[in-house]
């Protein structure tokens, strides 16, 4: 591990270069397909974290699936980042499936569980702390405190599920379409395994449409 | 999960990670309009494309009998992936799961493009616990967002990395979007500093071919984002005070290559950006 951590910009474009001559050596044309636009079937959301890269840990190559990251995998409703890269995957790529992220030993996560002012990072995180809320009996019944923070992680993966179903393009995609459909996911860094969360898309989406519902009959398709 | 529902979605099927690629996608008849979509035609709207790629279209010369044998869906498969991916992960390196599991100290923060064909981690020839990333639409920061601000605060104060990397490539969607002029709802808000960019430098841009003009508007985004890196007192203080190095860098999609931009400021640059952006506690 200290061997990879002290690379050096030069390094890094040395990788690159053997990474390119890889993928030429197994399929001279790779690049030339790419080149030619992309239509991945994923968008995944998830932490900006180091140990946890979209694409190794799904086994995807470049161009197969569209990715977002931020601190703690949030999908806050305000956030125009995240909303405009749900737009873009849905409307124009027409993805198939939205993955929304989390792992295990959430930096973000922690930090939003402990009283301390960490100045810009408190708005972001504060929704972290609204989710605890909207679960506050569960979590507080849970006696030990890393499986209180491991079910918070869990809580907040789904949480930020349904703020992507709470989106027009989602719900008229899905409508008209039968895609996209959302999943929660979450990784453990001690084995690099990932778990599927069984959201249960279909009826989060009705329960979720009888407030949020931004689609009629009348819509453009 | 459930298979069920997901078995549904024919034009996700019958693509086994042995024979799934771009050119397989064509072959099977695919209809291939996404991969176009993202120039924002302007003759068609955005929503109309996905009719043409429903399950009854797609399965065009796909029998469901094929289904079955290679393996099931893209979703399904995805998860399979992952079981073999941390399978092989943990042979060549058994130190990496156990080390990641007590903290990341990453060097790197990258922020990038959502794009599908810019991996950041794969294509610099890293492992997980190297990169710390946010990606977004077009790789604009906006000086105001909350999202790539807490990213670069904690990645900068808390983790203390050595280099963050602003990477914009080549055929990026969002810079052919705000070349054009197509009312692109939400995105509209998005994409406004890229067209503050275009206004900017409306003349060299009109001077250059289209693909010029895009590639040209590609690499001075970048030069904003490195901008609004450079303008946050973090990041100001990290560079003064313990050497952090802000790069750019342009990612060929085309061929796979990352060339670096020289970004070196003038002295005087330099002096009117501390004047103006250095903060002290």
């Amino acid at each position: 591990m200290n061997r990879l951590r002290q690379h050096s910009l030069e390094q890094i474009f040395n990788n690159n270069k053997k990474w390119v001559l890889s993928k030429t050596g197994a399929d001279p044309a790779f690049f030339d397909k790419l080149a030619a636009g992309q239509s991945p079937d994923y968008l995944y959301i998830g932490c900006s974290d180091s140990r946890v890269p979209a694409n190794e840990i799904m086994g995807l190559e470049a161009g197969e699936v569209f990715v977002h990251r931020n601190i703690a995998n949030l999908v806050p409703n305000v956030d125009l980042n995240v909303m405009s890269v749900i737009n873009y995957a849905v409307r124009h790529l027409k993805v198939k499936h939205i993955i929304v992220c989390g792992h295990y030993n959430c930096g973000g996560v922690k930090a939003a569980l402990t009283p301390a002012d960490l100045g810009l990072l408190n708005p972001w995180l504060r929704n972290i702390r609204d989710v605890y809320r909207l679960h506050e009996k569960e979590l507080d019944a849970i006696a030990d405190e890393s499986a209180r923070y491991n079910r918070l992680i869990e809580l907040n993966v789904v949480e930020s599920c349904r703020n992507v179903i709470k989106t027009a393009a989602v719900q008229q995609s899905y409508r008209d379409n039968q895609f996209p459909i959302v999943h929660g996911w979450v990784f453990d860094l001690r084995d690099g395994l990932l778990k599927d969360l069984d959201i249960g898309f279909e009826a989060m989406l009705k329960d979720v449409m009888k407030i949020y519902s931004l689609s009629s009959d009348k819509d453009p398709k | 999960m459930n298979v069920a529902r997901l078995a549904v979605r024919p034009s996700a099927v019958a693509r086994t990670t042995e024979v799934y690629s771009l050119a397989g996608r064509q072959s099977m008849n695919v209809p291939s309009v996404s991969r176009s979509s993202f120039k924002f035609s302007t003759s068609t709207p955005a929503y109309c494309a996905s009719h043409k790629a429903t399950p009854t279209s797609s399965t065009a010369n796909t029998s469901p009998g094929q289904t079955d044998t290679s393996g099931a869906d893209r979703f399904s498969s995805a998860l399979r992936q992952n079981k073999e991916w941390a399978a092989q992960t943990a042979r060549e390196h058994p130190d990496l799961f156990p080390t990641l599991a007590t903290g990341q100290q990453p060097q790197i923060l990258w922020l990038g493009c959502s794009d599908s064909r810019c991996p950041e981690t794969t294509l610099l020839g890293l492992k997980p616990g190297d990169v710390f990333v946010h990606r977004n639409i077009a790789n604009i920061l906006h000086p105001g967002d909350l999202s790539s601000g807490a990213v670069i605060e904690y990645a900068v104060e808390h983790l203390r990395v050595k280099h963050i990397v602003v990477c914009g490539h080549t055929a990026c969607g969002g810079v052919a979007a705000a070349m054009g002029n197509k009312q692109l709802g939400i995105l509209d808000p998005w994409l406004l500093p890229l067209r503050l960019v275009r206004e900017r430098n409306l003349a060299l841009l009109q001077s250059l071919s289209p693909d010029e003009a895009a590639l040209k508007l590609v690499e001075l985004n970048v030069r904003e984002g490195l901008d609004v890196v450079k303008q946050k007192g973090a990041v100001l203080s990290a560079i003064q005070e313990r050497g952090l190095q802000v790069h750019g860098l342009i990612y060929d999609v085309g061929s796979g290559v990352l060339r670096e931009l020289d970004t070196q400021d003038s002295e005087e640059v330099i002096r009117s950006r501390l004047t103006a952006f250095a903060t002290q506690a």
